[in-house]
């Protein structure tokens, strides 16, 4: 019987052994394979990453993967923009109500951690306790009517939502595929957000443009230059007039950080980089806003056409309300080079509507500027010269290759359904991320070290199995790790570190016990056997309590703290069959003859 | 080599004592929670965090004057490692690049020979702190009374499962009170964050470990001595265990220690909490959790009686 029951172990022993090193075995493939590339030269590498790719890119995919604290590199939080989707839905039905019930639903669903959409239905029928949403929303399409009742509008809302989501983060998969980073993963968490990693990516403000950017491209026409200098000369009045005024009420006088002087005739006047955002502010109050003509709004140049001291200045432009042409009928955008300046540009080739409505716009504004408007700012705004009739047009005044290779990524992607906002984002740099796993990895073997040696001297024999244990313990929790496809994560080393602790816990209760069981006099195999039973309550209860926290951490928690809890329960896992079954194995074989002396300590 | 061979402690003896400094442990806890707030990283609280790596030392004191005014906001600023790195913490407006070009450009200007790098930059938005701030208190009651249950259901009596949760309740607590009252003084970063929120709950996790433990050589106990007095019992209980709970205590104690000393700035908060998290583990399932069970379990029985 026991001699089974011990074939059981044994067979289990190596089969788990078996299982975590065929895990683990990618990843010592992989590290090896990472130490040869290095050692080539530039072209080699090209030669053998080319020659190998598959085999190379298996390896990576299936070897432990580290996470971001770990080997640097970027991870952003994007949320969708919910209350813009749903205005957007509305269309031309939209009015000040809607816009006024967004609000406040967006406001509630913050304050009560709801969904916004069941606030968004519910402050609606708190208005209109007999209205129908579906005043505003009427799409053949999608399966409801004037007569939908608030909760197949509420249904359509979230489908809506869930599928603006699931295109956003195949838009962002597409942008960051020809960004050209390895290894990115982009998740879906909860209804309305993405997470978004790039390992070993550092030009943040980039990444930042790339994700963000809504790729919502619009053309409109500049405004009338007499209608742009009137309103000048208003505002600027106005500002003066009320220096003293709006000084009391603590606000900043545009005068002081916007100049009306313009750059071209279109352009309303120009401020520091650094300040649009106060001049916004001051743009949007009431009174400024009459000042304005009704059918001309104002938009920032996407880039500095200026540097002063450091900082860049960026212009305002004039351009109409109307929206001529959408970036929804370009086919094609790529980096061209104007021929005489040899600056890069974007050039972008539209479908047949487009270009026979280009056509028109065109022809009908010789001599005036048209703005290339991508999400709210201005690119460029080129004079038309002559009618367009091949569907062509260009983005120009970019910044540089790169730039323009960035800006034919988003249009080529496509728009996203609605604006993201990034909500967290982390950046760690390479050379900290090295420093984390080396200084990590140290504690972990220093740690293990003396807790090895102090076993050994307090428990003797017993101490040295437990040992054994410990290692195998370790190579258990990596190869589970690898298994799982989960994350290595600085709190994970951690994790690490102090199932090391706990996992001698399981050791020192079977030990004790069995010191106890000898002092009350019972022989060594049956002290063994008594200390093993006796001792397995306490074990089992331990370790499942923390087995419990550990999914509670897991369900809970996000990123890092993820990967704290799995490394903490493929720990328990792996420490309560160390501790239990592989010593129980390496004690029985030793004391296997009845004139076994194995000590205790 | 063998510690606390036959020990006979009586450890229920000393639970005034024990009760007089972990009340006032607590107590003083509360009280620094509810004056001085919680010191919460921008985790919890929305914010931006950047670590800046200098070639030579530089002086905190100076760059957190010299930042105050273009970031219209005292920004946290505290060493991060050696004296060349530092941790800077802001609310400020604008957009991370903005901010980050404002803090780049003043201390380019303040140390013109002393290269400096970005290392680290950390954004997270109001909104998002607000729903990782529920999450980790969720996660931590969550984690409570899965404990209070289990604990029941394993050993039959709710004063068991009274006196683990406080006892969890306690250190988790002093650990918290402890962390608010170092905020302003520790030379590393003691602010709670995410990962702090990890290791109370491996507090939690540990705490329980060791009360288990005893708690389950007191249900043996309680069927071999049927005659014993429950106090007597729950003393012999905590002497039988009490060698495995110092070897644990003292090996768990060491690796944690070793992560808190070389484990590398980003590991220090989390470790610290670790340290303080077995000490105090340690000590509630010897001298609170015990006690508790004893005094509950005779209240209960009164009630009983009469």
């Amino acid at each position: 019987m026991k001699n089974q029951n011990n074939g059981f172990k044994i067979g289990s022993i190596v089969v788990f052994l078996g299982l975590t090193l065929w895990y683990l075995f990618p990843t010592i493939q992989w590290s090896l394979e990472q130490r040869h590339m290095e050692s080539l030269t530039e072209t080699e590498l090209v030669r053998y990453q080319s020659d190998n790719n598959e085999k190379l890119q298996s390896l990576r995919e299936r070897s432990l993967k580290l996470g971001l604290d770990l080997q640097g590199g970027m991870y952003v939080t994007l949320q969708i923009g919910e209350p813009q989707l749903i205005l957007e839905l509305a269309g031309d039905n939209a009015d000040d109500e809607l816009e006024q019930i967004i609000n406040v639903a967006e406001e509630q669903a913050v304050q009560n951690n709801t969904d916004f959409v069941d606030e968004f239905v519910s402050e609606f029928e708190a208005r209109n306790p007999d209205g129908l949403l579906s005043r505003y929303y009427r799409s053949d399409a999608e399966n409801i009517t004037r007569r939908s009742t608030n909760e197949e509008i509420a249904t359509y809302l979230r489908t809506q939502r869930d599928s603006a989501v699931t295109r956003a983060m195949e838009i962002i998969r597409s942008r960051v595929d020809r960004f050209g980073v390895s290894e990115p993963s982009i998740v879906q968490q909860g209804t309305n957000r993405i997470i978004v990693e790039l390992p070993g990516v550092d030009d943040e403000e980039r990444v930042r443009d790339l994700l963000r950017g809504t790729a919502r491209l619009e053309f409109r026409m500049a405004a009338e230059p007499d209608e742009i200098n009137a309103s000048k000369q208003q505002i600027s009045t106005y500002f003066q007039e009320n220096r003293e005024e709006l000084e009391e009420q603590g606000m900043q006088n545009l005068l002081d950080i916007f100049s009306f002087q313009g750059v071209s005739q279109y352009s309303f006047g120009y401020a520091a980089e650094t300040d649009t955002a106060a001049v916004n502010r001051l743009l949007s109050m009431e009174e400024v806003q009459r000042l304005i003509p009704r059918n001309t709004v104002l938009m920032w140049g996407a880039r500095p056409f200026a540097f002063d001291s450091g900082t860049g200045l960026v212009e305002l432009i004039a351009v109409r309300s109307q929206i001529e042409l959408t970036g929804d009928v370009i086919t094609e955008a790529r980096v061209a080079f104007e021929p005489t300046t040899n600056a890069a540009e974007v050039s972008m080739t539209m479908n047949s509507e487009g270009a026979r409505r280009w056509s028109r716009i065109t022809g009908a504004n010789i001599g005036r500027p048209v703005a290339i408007v991508l999400d709210g700012y201005v690119e460029s705004y080129p004079t038309v010269q002559n009618q367009i009739n091949n569907g062509r047009s260009s983005i120009t005044g970019i910044g540089g290759v790169q730039e323009a290779e960035d800006l034919v990524n988003i249009l080529l992607s496509g728009a996203l359904p609605a604006p993201l906002d990034i909500v967290e984002e982390r950046t760690v740099g390479a050379s900290l991320g090295e420093a984390s796993i080396q200084a990590g990895l140290y504690s972990v073997i220093f740690g293990l070290s003396v807790v090895a040696i102090f076993m050994i001297v307090y428990y003797r024999v017993g101490g040295a199995i437990a040992d054994l244990a410990l290692i195998l313990n370790i190579i258990f929790i990596l190869g589970i790790l690898a298994g799982f496809q989960a994350t290595l994560t600085l709190p994970g080393i951690a994790g690490i570190v102090l199932t090391i602790g706990m996992a001698v816990d399981a050791n020192v209760l079977i030990f004790d016990r069995i010191r106890e069981e000898m002092r009350g006099g019972k022989t060594l195999r049956a002290a063994i056997d008594n200390g093993y039973s006796n001792a397995m309550s306490a074990i089992i209860d331990a370790n499942v309590t923390t087995f419990f926290v550990a999914i509670i951490l897991y369900s809970f928690g996000v990123g890092p703290i993820k990967g704290f809890a799995i490394t903490l329960m493929a720990g328990i896992v792996a420490s309560l069959f160390s501790a239990i079954v592989i010593t129980r194995v390496v004690v029985d074989y030793l004391t296997r003859e009845k004139t076994a002396d194995v000590s205790f300590g | 080599m063998r510690w606390f061979e036959t020990p006979s402690f009586d450890f229920i003896k000393y639970h005034n004592i024990a009760y007089f400094i972990s009340g006032a442990l607590v107590i003083g806890s509360i009280v620094a929670i509810l004056t001085m707030g919680l010191n919460y990283g921008i985790d919890f609280r929305g914010g931006k965090e950047f670590v800046f790596q200098f070639e030579s030392p530089v002086s905190v004191t100076d760059i957190r004057n010299e930042l105050t005014e273009p970031l219209g906001s005292t920004p946290e600023i505290k060493l991060f490692g050696s004296e060349s790195e530092i941790l800077i913490r802001t609310d400020a407006e604008g957009d991370i690049t903005e901010v980050s070009d404002i803090i780049m450009s003043t201390v380019t200007a303040m140390y013109p020979d002393n290269p400096v790098s970005i290392q680290k930059t950390d954004l997270v938005g109001p909104r998002f702190a607000d729903d990782l701030r529920r999450g980790a208190i969720n996660s931590i009651f969550f984690a409570l009374a899965v404990v209070f249950i289990y604990i029941f259901i394993r050993f039959k009596g709710w004063y068991f499962s009274a006196g683990a949760i406080a006892a969890l309740a306690h250190d988790v607590l002093i650990v918290l009170g402890i962390f608010t009252v170092m905020g302003e003084i520790a030379p590393f970063n003691v602010s709670i964050d995410q990962a702090i929120i990890a290791a109370f709950l491996t507090i939690v996790g540990y705490s329980l470990n060791d009360t288990v433990v005893v708690f389950d050589r007191i249900r043996e106990n309680s069927i071999v001595y049927k005659t014993m007095e429950f106090k007597e019992m729950i003393n012999k209980s905590l002497n039988d265990t009490l060698s495995r709970t110092v070897i644990t205590s003292v090996t768990t104690l060491f690796v944690v220690l070793v992560l808190f000393i070389f484990g590398g700035e980003v590991l220090k908060g989390f470790a610290f909490a670790l340290v303080l998290g077995i000490i105090l583990g340690t000590y509630s399932s010897l001298f609170v959790a015990s006690s508790l069970v004893v005094e509950l379990q005779k209240r209960a029985m009164n009630k009983a009686k009469s």
